[in-house]
């Protein structure tokens, strides 16, 4: 047992490690491809202009970022979380495909077997979207057709709707009363403040914490009723 | 019409490729490294077999999604750069938004070829590319600090039938994820609900119904394929459960679309 956890103990320790200096290598070739690009088209980037467009738009996704950090590494672990955020499309792919994942095999948060299964899970799903995207660029022309015909244009238009919903059905049943009063909550808010639709994102925030602090008080009066969990 | 023709040169599928290769490399690194080490401490491999088989299957239609995202952007940036972004740290409903955001700051009234200059092209790239990097930038300074010293809130103390005792917070852990997930998944359903309400004003019921009722079709589909797990013991359904509901509720998306 002791050299099951010496031997995890040393692989986190290695993903940090890794982790960290992959990101770095990353996020270093990320801003420095459009400099490359500008060099090769024969012009820099505006940097004024760079600023005033972040300055925009940039900044709610900065609040976005940390928010997104905040609440996702303690559901991803470690090695799930650096190739979460060095692959992107967490909301609409990463989370979902790794709580599923874990789910599927059931494994708690917080254990050694949730890092485990999440890095696979996230790194698998990575390695999906890449490929897909590279048959797809490779494909470009014969498919452009297919993919942009008006017909199937309501299917792809709608697949985050098709993944919450049947992300919807399996979890509501895990916890229907806080799953109610959260819907009808931001029903309410969405109905009364339609402006809100279009940051539906950042809304995950005020949902989610209504979900939690509706499960703690679930949580506290079956413990005090002497049942627990 | 010249800058589109350098924008899907060779050059930039070698720049753009290169990454997205690099991000491949290190998917496979850390896949095979979390697989060994979960063989290491005692983790069943049929149940990471079913993992990786879930998330493939998982990811397959989303993926789809994210390269009409890529079709979307590569009429105005050219295929290599759109195709990078989202298949590196980008994000679907990012990537647009912040390239109209950045082609109206180089002064381009909307993001169009017919417009796109090299200078402009590198200033949207920039900006694309710095916008969404917070994530990535937390983990390098804070994610060990922040992911392995996660420590729990002192535990509350209760009263039962006279007895004091401390609420079991670690217990808490797994319920607490699972609300937030309810959390992130009821707050964009709720979104499809206050579209149809109060898209075009408060209370006028003429916002799409479109996307709540393939949610609808969805979470139908979901509930069919639970009810087979369960009465045929059918474990192996929970790897295609997902996306076998997603393909249903697309593909009456494409029926519902007509109506609408």
């Amino acid at each position: 047992m002791e050299q099951k956890n010496t031997q995890y103990e040393a692989y986190l320790s290695a993903t940090h490690k890794l982790g960290r200096w992959l990101t770095v290598l990353v996020l270093i070739l990320l801003l420095a491809a459009p400099f490359a690009i500008g060099l090769f088209l024969g012009a820099m980037p505006n940097l004024a202009a760079a600023a005033k467009a972040f300055l925009g738009v940039g900044l709610v996704y900065l609040v976005s970022g940390i928010v997104e950090y905040l609440i996702y590494v303690p559901m991803l672990g470690a090695g799930g979380s650096y190739l979460a955020f060095i692959t992107g499309n967490l909301i609409n792919m990463k989370i979902p495909c790794a709580i599923n994942a874990r789910d599927i095999v059931g494994v708690r948060s917080g254990t050694p077997e949730n890092e485990i299964i999440s890095t696979l899970s996230i790194a698998t799903s990575s390695l999906v979207t890449i490929l897909v995207l590279a048959v797809g660029v490779l494909l470009m022309i014969p498919l452009q057709p297919v993919l942009q015909s008006p017909t199937l244009q309501p299917a792809f238009e709608n697949v985050v709707p098709a993944l919450f919903g049947a992300m919807a059905c399996k979890y509501y049943r895990m916890n229907r009363t806080v799953a109610l009063i959260v819907l009808a909550c931001m029903s309410l808010l969405f109905i009364f403040v339609p402006s809100l639709i279009g940051s539906t994102s950042m809304m995950v925030i005020p949902s989610g914490a209504l979900a939690i602090v509706l499960a703690y008080l679930a949580f506290r009066k079956q413990q005090k009723a002497g049942g627990g969990l | 019409m010249e800058v589109l023709a350098k924008l899907n040169s060779p050059v930039m599928y070698l720049i753009c490729g290169g990454i997205v290769l690099l991000v491949a490399i290190i998917c496979m690194v850390f896949a095979v490294r979390a697989y060994r080490a979960g063989k290491a401490i005692g983790i069943n491999v049929s149940k990471m077999k079913r993992v990786i088989i879930a998330s493939a299957t998982f990811a397959v239609l989303p993926s789809v999604g994210i390269l009409l995202g890529v079709i979307a952007l590569s009429g105005s940036l050219g295929t290599p750069w759109p195709w990078l972004r989202l298949s590196v740290i980008g994000a679907l409903h990012y990537e647009t938004q912040v390239a109209e955001a950045a082609a109206e700051a180089v002064g381009m009234e909307k993001l169009s070829a017919s417009a796109m200059t090299a200078s402009s092209f590198s200033t949207i790239a920039l900006l694309m590319s710095f916008g969404i990097i917070w994530g990535m930038v937390l983990m390098i300074f804070n994610g060990k600090a922040y992911s392995t010293k996660l420590v729990l809130p002192k535990p509350e103390t209760v009263e039962t039938n006279g007895k004091k005792k401390k609420l079991n917070l670690k217990a808490f852990g797994d319920t607490a994820m699972t609300a937030m997930f309810i959390g992130l998944v009821s707050a964009y359903i709720a979104s499809y609900i206050g579209q149809i309400v109060s898209a075009n004003g408060l209370f006028t019921f003429t916002g799409s119904w479109l996307p709540l009722a393939v949610a609808c079709v969805s979470a139908l589909a979901m509930a069919g394929f639970l009810l087979i797990r369960e009465k045929a013991k059918a474990d192996w359904i929970d790897s295609f459960s997902i996306a076998g509901s997603m393909l249903i509720a697309m593909t009456a998306a494409i029926f519902l679309g007509k109506i609408g």
